[in-house]
């Protein structure tokens, strides 16, 4: 407890309460029960809707459930991860993830990044404006952005082959096509994330001390090397953040891929979520499940993987 | 209501006012407006205005002879298959839910003890009699819910659909074209439409089940009922390694080397591909008979209907169709014997009379003074009473082993993206359906 030393006019620590003596003096005491009575509630909404689900997920995959009737719900061990890991179109789906991650972390990183230090440095008028606009495409629903991409992409009354054929071009049927349906899919996914990479990365810059700028103006830097040697290394926390939040999108990635393609042509873009969701609407809810913890335990291990690389060394 | 029924009733209710030590007549309360407030609670697919409209004016008819408080929840599909087996375990769910065939959902809830046999009431009632065989066996399971196919009825629908061609009457017109009689005129019909600068077939294969109609249909042409039915149901030797399954995935690519579809099927949806012919792109579309109300409202008169017709003049076909999702008494139900009484409403004359002016298929044929000779619904009717009197109402392929949509749709645009040959389509196919049941 603190107490107010009438002689220093200071806040001086002082025990209150003495639990028993030792040869070094006395004990101070120790803070009891009453701050875990603070941690309770919090405690237990935690247990309610984060531990309690993650230990039923847990146990649901070790069984043959088909989600409808409990009589099913028995044990099978690892059987559901060993079939899976058997299974071709688990491994195909897994590898489909693994090749968006380029479009759905890089691509929009870097788009963001862009417009991001141009519009710091040329302190352009309206700037706020642009954010918003930019920002609107990650609040909107991933269904939403899948159904207007697939009719911008139809290959008969789309817009986009209809400019591009106007233009002289041959374009693919680019949600059909075997070559082009995954990229069309990353770029959509890209599309609908640069926004968010850009507002945080804008608010990343503008937290960026104007010294340093100042100062790097005065060794004769040029627009560049501001950008090397000031820009980047200040946003080193705030790129970390976008890449671990496309990252996870990237790895759950499942609405805008349902809305265009369903997975097709053939397989040529089912993801691991879609693949999983399959498997529940087949009635196999303990292997559905087991899919999902494998993929949340990819997606943990690579976030942490990319906060190691490029979060804060003091975190 | 007959008279087994209304003596029912009497008894349910002179119990329910023994049970309550004659309190309800003393507050001057007939027994008959108690009963009244016992609500009897339906879940079907029906969330459209229509089909919602018609089973909450049938529901209403029906609480009122029964005096039981109708309620109707709609849903989706989806949504009512994820709901109904929670529900059902924790007594909060209905008397009566539409519950998806075989191992879909009726399979395990069956064997889950979550909805009722319907054997006795299908001897009261008749209905097994009543409709097309092949059509009841989709609702039927062993007494054990373990088989499918076969047994005993667990479900009854009410409404059914076929896949086949809409035409535009114009186009065939201006180019002296017929309705084919055979697969070969059908072939010739094709060529022609696209000689004459037109698209030829339309349908879309985006979302992927499309080509599931295509391939069965096709497929319907050099195909047996006992074949497609022991496919389905695993009865009998048979696979996909058949020499008809290579057939048709051949006789698939020969239509797309053709030019016979639209251009750019791959890429536009099942539902955007009737859009685009209502807008009157195309001679031919390939859709399913839900589609005939989007034509007529568009096209009118100007539109037709056939079936595939069929390899020869007097041969078989089997044409891709199935039924509407059954009804099923859930475990819920407190008196089933009402339950069964509601489900027998919705095979009703009137029932009939309401899908038919809705235009969807009711189960069983349909009468001749419901059909307009000319009209494309008229074409529709007349076409689906041909199959019904034929028994020649098919299956949907998919429903060969739980997961082959995925492995069925993904297989049929690789075979039409020309990814692989049809043996190997037809190898990918095999596989999967003998691991599946392994």
């Amino acid at each position: 407890m603190q107490r107010l030393s009438p002689s220093t006019g200071k806040f001086s620590e002082e025990p209150t309460l003495a639990v028993g003596s030792s040869s070094s003096g006395q004990r101070r005491a120790g803070p009891g029960w009453e701050p875990y009575l603070y941690l309770l509630p919090g405690l237990l909404i935690f247990t309610l809707f984060v531990v309690v689900p993650i230990i039923a997920a847990l146990a649901i995959s070790l069984t043959a459930w088909n989600g409808i009737s409990w009589d099913t719900a028995t044990f099978v061990g690892l059987e559901n991860y060993i079939q899976a890991f058997e299974e071709p179109r688990f491994w195909t789906a897994l590898w489909h993830n693994l090749i968006l991650i380029p479009y759905f972390v890089i691509l929009p990183t870097i788009l963001g990044l862009a417009p991001a230090a141009l519009v710091h440095q040329m302190k352009l008028r309206g700037a706020a404006i642009f954010q918003a606009g930019l920002f609107l495409p990650y609040i909107m629903p991933g269904v939403l952005i899948g159904v207007v991409w697939r009719w911008m992409l139809n290959p008969i009354f789309g817009p986009v082959n209809s400019v591009l054929e106007d233009m002289g071009f041959h374009p693919p049927t680019w949600l059909a096509d075997f070559t082009w349906a995954l990229p069309t899919i990353g770029f959509i996914g890209a599309w609908a994330a640069y926004g968010f990479c850009y507002v945080v990365l804008v608010a990343g810059i503008q937290k960026i001390p104007a010294d340093l700028y100042d100062a790097a103006r005065l060794d004769g830097a040029n627009g560049w090397q501001e950008f090397t040697a000031v820009t980047l290394p200040g946003l080193r926390r705030e790129i970390a953040v976008v890449l671990t939040v496309n990252l996870i999108n990237a790895l759950r990635a499942f609405d805008v891929v349902k809305a265009t393609t369903d997975g097709g042509p053939g397989d040529s873009t089912t993801v691991l979520a879609l693949f999983m969701m399959n498997s529940l609407d087949s009635n196999r809810a303990g292997y559905a499940i087991a899919i999902a913890l494998f993929l949340a335990v990819v997606t943990l291990v690579l976030s942490l993987a990319v906060l190691k690389l490029f979060g804060d060394q003091d975190d | 209501m007959d008279r087994r029924d209304l003596l029912k009733r009497t008894g349910a209710i002179s119990a329910g006012a023994a049970l309550t030590g004659g309190a309800i007549p003393a507050l001057g309360i007939s027994a008959a407006m108690a009963a009244q407030e016992e609500e009897f609670l339906v879940w079907t697919s029906f969330n459209d205005e229509v089909r919602g409209g018609i089973i909450e004016g049938l529901g209403a008819a029906f609480g009122e002879a029964n005096s039981v408080a109708f309620a109707h929840r709609g849903w989706t599909t989806d949504e009512l298959s994820d709901a109904l087996p929670r529900s059902v375990d924790s007594d909060q769910g209905p008397a009566v839910a539409q519950v998806n065939n075989g191992e879909f959902l009726a399979g395990p809830m069956a064997r889950g003890g979550q909805i009722i046999s319907l054997a006795d009431y299908d001897a009261e009632y008749g209905w097994s009699e009543r409709y097309a065989p092949s059509l009841m066996a989709r609702c039927m399971l062993s007494a054990d819910g373990t088989v499918f196919g076969e047994g005993e009825l667990w479900g009854l629908p009410a409404e059914s659909e076929i896949v086949g061609f809409y035409y535009n009457k114009q186009k065939f017109a201006d180019n002296e074209l017929e309705v084919p009689a055979t697969l070969e005129e059908f072939e010739t019909l094709l060529g022609a439409l696209r000689e004459a600068g037109e698209e030829p077939l339309v349908f879309g294969n985006l979302d992927g089940w499309q080509a599931i109609h295509l391939f069965g249909e096709l497929h319907g042409t050099n195909t047996t009922r006992e074949f497609l039915d022991g496919l389905i149901y695993r009865r009998g030797d048979v696979d996909f390694s058949d020499p008809s399954i290579l057939e048709a995935a051949n006789k698939v690519n020969e239509w797309n080397e053709a030019g016979y579809f639209v251009e750019g099927f791959d890429g536009i949806t099942g539902d955007e591909s009737t859009s685009l012919f209502t807008t009157g792109v195309g001679g031919i579309l390939m859709q399913g008979s839900w589609g005939a109300g989007a034509v007529l409202a568009e096209l009118g008169d100007n539109a037709g209907f056939f079936l595939m017709p069929p390899a020869a003049e007097d041969a078989p076909a089997l044409h891709v169709g199935g039924v509407g999702l059954p009804f099923s008494i859930t475990a819920n139900a407190a008196d089933p014997d009402l339950a069964a009484s509601f489900i027998d409403t919705m095979v009703s004359e009137r029932a009939f009379a309401a899908f038919i002016e809705s235009g969807s298929l009711p189960i069983g044929e349909i009468a001749a003074d419901s059909i307009e000779e000319g009209s494309v619904s008229g074409d529709l009717y007349t076409g689906w009473n041909a199959a019904l009197a034929a028994d020649a109402v098919g299956h949907y392929m998919d429903w060969a082993a739980p997961d082959f949509y995925d492995v069925l749709t993904g297989a049929l645009q690789e075979l039409l993206g020309g990814q692989v040959t049809a043996e190997e389509f037809q190898a990918t196919l095999q596989e999967f359906y003998a691991a599946s049941f392994a």
